[in-house]
């Protein structure tokens, strides 16, 4: 039988193995694979958390208060709850250094979309013009991933930019403010079409409404930034907990991937993992490893890989994220009304600016003010505490944030390399420049996203948009991208390194270019679309 | 008689949200100064600490002392203390639902009130600016402890 080693269960590893395995092959999958916690309390809803959990401020604000925000906090705040901490905890093994950018790596059961909002945006025929396969290819893979995962959306005005796909479920209920957002969009949609080349419509996220394969649909618990207890939302750890019982596969936790050898004819040959608990190193024979530990570290072993095969270790250009700017907005027509606890948290609706090229499709996501943690808000408006609160009881519900997604193209000025230690150990060494127009470029689409906003009835207030440092997003793609013809350090369309045969980058590392929406749907979906053709 | 942790923990509550913390709420608010995170980063210096007596004296002084440290010493113990109450006040009933609740003020008056509540909180910092001089003087503002 064929054998795969697939390396890491995130959303780009579960569905590679899963695509595979439909394929008749035998899949290993190694990951270091740190596990959640237990979900406490399911049945209950983020409003009757705060009554019936015996230890509240343990599990909002973690048993060392870690998750509290104090003002003049250094560093870029993710307002990740505390019981998502395994999520990001580093791991020594798999180190960087990194200038321009804020890496965020994880070494997760599930990887880093364990704390998704999951946002699937699929990529146009535009878009995907640089990937050297046809777009139809990626097209039909996005049915298969919606089929598996839920997507819940709505072909409207945003079609041109979100088109649509096999197995898109409706939509969930939409919370009062995004209702509200929606109609005024649709009173002042000739001027917000016309002039500012903006459109709104709902969003579209990996959530299900109805109970479907194990999973219970989505009630409108208002947890999901805190963990969907009910896993309506998707996680990849949901695929893998799947994937574990068919008796092709076999999951090995525990396990850091250092590198891949190769023969002398460059043809993989096996794969070593050292334990996480100081075990034996495991080494395996294979002909077939698939790449999926997410960009940054996948390149690691990559560049660890090359340099022990060939003695030099090169540098991977054309390293790419989406910067994304945060626009908080007021919308008076919600001022002074109660907050709806219980509903679904994450955005609801997106918002879209044309561009002359459509590569450079600007895309918003708009998300309701709902269950985040309202210390770190309160203590930023600039009154007193008490003050600040009274002001926030009233403004709750009408707050809201769209947060503003920029493209990305290769450059060689954001790279990835090795930095090597005098113990023959490496470091990950990150670089980043952004483009030189750049600034403009935000500029220019944050003044129509505030017309946009006006035009909706809100305002954004000054001096509070928030420009993220490249890194935040975590959108990483772009270091061995993906071309028609052999080129060095480069993928085939089948996502097979030309460098070693037999390994095959199926994460967002082989991405020729990266458009402003969020990539994971594509990563999925490219991850399946490569199983599928492990047999060519 | 009260140890001052706990009137702080009262006061404080007080000046939040008008009522006394929970038994609940005031043991977390021991743990975490037992956890030391209140601490400012580089520790606190004695100014400091005599911001927060005096803000202990009531809930009137604490509001001007936090209206104060909101615009000249945002990083202060004060305000890490008040920030850290109003965080567990926000994760436990009833007071999690008391604030997180509108007011149910008319536009008009809800306007008038935030008027209000600026021309007080720009009152309250140049008064207690100007009331702090002694004690900055004595105490070195900045001087770690
Ligand atoms: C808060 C947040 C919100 C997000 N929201 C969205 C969204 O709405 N929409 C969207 O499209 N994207 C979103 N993303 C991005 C999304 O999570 C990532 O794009 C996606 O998870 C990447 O998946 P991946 O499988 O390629 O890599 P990862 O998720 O990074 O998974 C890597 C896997 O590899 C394993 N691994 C790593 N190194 C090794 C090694 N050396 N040996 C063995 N195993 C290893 C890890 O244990 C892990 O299982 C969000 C991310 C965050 C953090
Ligand atoms: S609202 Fe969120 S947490 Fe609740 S059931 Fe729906 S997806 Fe899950």
């Amino acid at each position: 039988m064929k054998h795969v080693v697939v390396v890491g269960s995130g959303a780009s590893g579960v569905h590679f193995a899963q695509s595979a395995l439909e394929r008749g092959w035998r899949v290993t999958m190694l990951d270091v694979g740190r596990s959640a916690p237990a979900a406490e309390l399911p049945h209950a809803s983020f409003a009757a958390l705060k009554r019936e959990h015996p230890d509240p401020a343990g599990y909002f604000l973690g048993r060392a208060f870690e998750g509290a925000l104090f003002p003049g906090a250094k560093g870029e705040y993710y307002g990740f709850p505390p019981h998502k901490g395994y999520i990001f905890a580093p791991l020594e093994r798999v180190a960087w250094r990194a200038r321009g950018f804020d890496p965020l790596l994880s070494f997760a059961r599930g990887g880093l979309a364990q704390a998704w909002t999951g946002g699937s945006f699929p990529f146009t025929a535009d878009e995907t013009r640089d990937f050297p396969f046809e777009h139809s290819e990626l097209q039909r893979c996005y049915g298969v991933i919606a089929q598996r995962i839920g997507v819940s959306g709505a072909v409207d005005d945003l079609a041109p930019y979100l088109p649509g796909h096999a197995h898109l479920a409706p939509p969930l209920d939409l919370d009062e403010h995004s209702r509200v957002l929606l109609a005024a969009y649709e009173r002042s949609k000739s001027r917000l079409n016309g002039k500012l080349r903006c459109f709104v419509g709902r969003s579209r996220a990996a959530v299900r409404a109805d109970d479907r394969d194990g999973r219970q649909g989505c009630t409108n618990l208002g947890r999901c930034l805190w963990g969907c207890p009910r896993e309506a939302l998707y996680t990849p750890s949901i695929t893998l907990r799947e994937l574990e019982r068919h008796p092709s596969f076999s999951y090995v936790p525990g396990r850091v991937v250092t590198r891949i050898e190769a023969d002398g004819a460059n043809r993989v040959r096996r794969v070593r993992a050292e334990s996480l608990d100081g075990g034996a190193e495991l080494v395996l024979d294979t002909q077939h490893v698939a790449l999926a530990a997410g960009t940054l570290a996948s390149a690691k072993v990559l560049l660890d890989s090359l340099r022990a095969h060939g003695g030099v270790s090169p540098v991977l250009t054309g390293l790419m994220d989406n910067r994304q700017v945060l626009v908080p907005f007021v919308n008076f027509a919600m001022l002074r009304k109660r907050v709806e606890l219980d509903s679904y948290q994450y955005h609801q609706l997106a918002l879209g600016l044309e561009r002359p090229d459509p590569r450079h499709y600007v895309h918003g996501l708009v998300t309701t003010l709902k269950t985040a943690l309202i210390h770190p808000i309160v203590q930023s408006v600039p009154f007193d505490l008490a003050s600040a609160l009274w002001i926030f009881r009233n403004a709750h519900a009408a707050l809201g944030l769209v947060n503003v997604n920029f493209h990305d193209e290769r450059r060689e000025t954001c790279s990835l390399a090795l930095e090597v230690e005098r113990d023959g150990s490496s470091k990950l060494l990150v670089r980043y420049e952004p483009a030189p127009e750049e600034s403009e470029r935000i500029a220019g689409a944050l003044r129509d996203v505030k017309r946009a906003l006006r035009a909706l009835g809100c305002i954004a207030p000054p001096g509070m948009t928030h420009v993220r440092p490249m890194g935040a997003s975590v959108h990483y793609a772009g270091v061995v991208p993906m071309r028609a013809e052999r080129t060095a350090l480069c993928a085939s369309p089948r996502g097979e390194s030309y460098d070693l045969a037999g390994l095959h980058l199926v994460d967002g590392a082989t991405f020729p270019f990266l458009p402003a929406k969020n990539l994971t749907f594509t990563l999925m979906a490219n991850a399946a679309r490569i199983a599928e053709r492990l047999d060519d | 008689m009260t140890e001052p942790l706990e009137r702080e923990c009262e006061v404080f509550a007080r000046y939040l949200s008008g009522s006394p913390p929970s038994d609940y709420v005031l043991a977390q608010y021991r743990a975490a100064h037992a956890a030391g995170v209140v601490d400012p980063p580089g520790g606190a210096t004695r100014f400091d600490e005599f911001v927060v007596r005096q803000a202990r004296r009531g809930a009137w002084l604490a509001r001007a002392l936090d209206a104060h440290a909101r615009v000249f010493a945002n990083g202060s113990l004060l305000r890490r203390k008040l920030v850290l109450l109003l965080a567990l006040l926000e994760v436990r009933s009833p007071h999690a639902e008391a604030l997180d609740t509108p007011t149910g003020a008319s536009r008009a008056l809800m306007l008038l009130t935030m008027a209000w509540l600026g021309v007080r909180f720009a009152f309250s910092v140049a008064l207690v600016a100007v009331l702090l001089i002694p004690a900055r003087v004595a105490l070195g503002g900045g001087g770690a402890k």
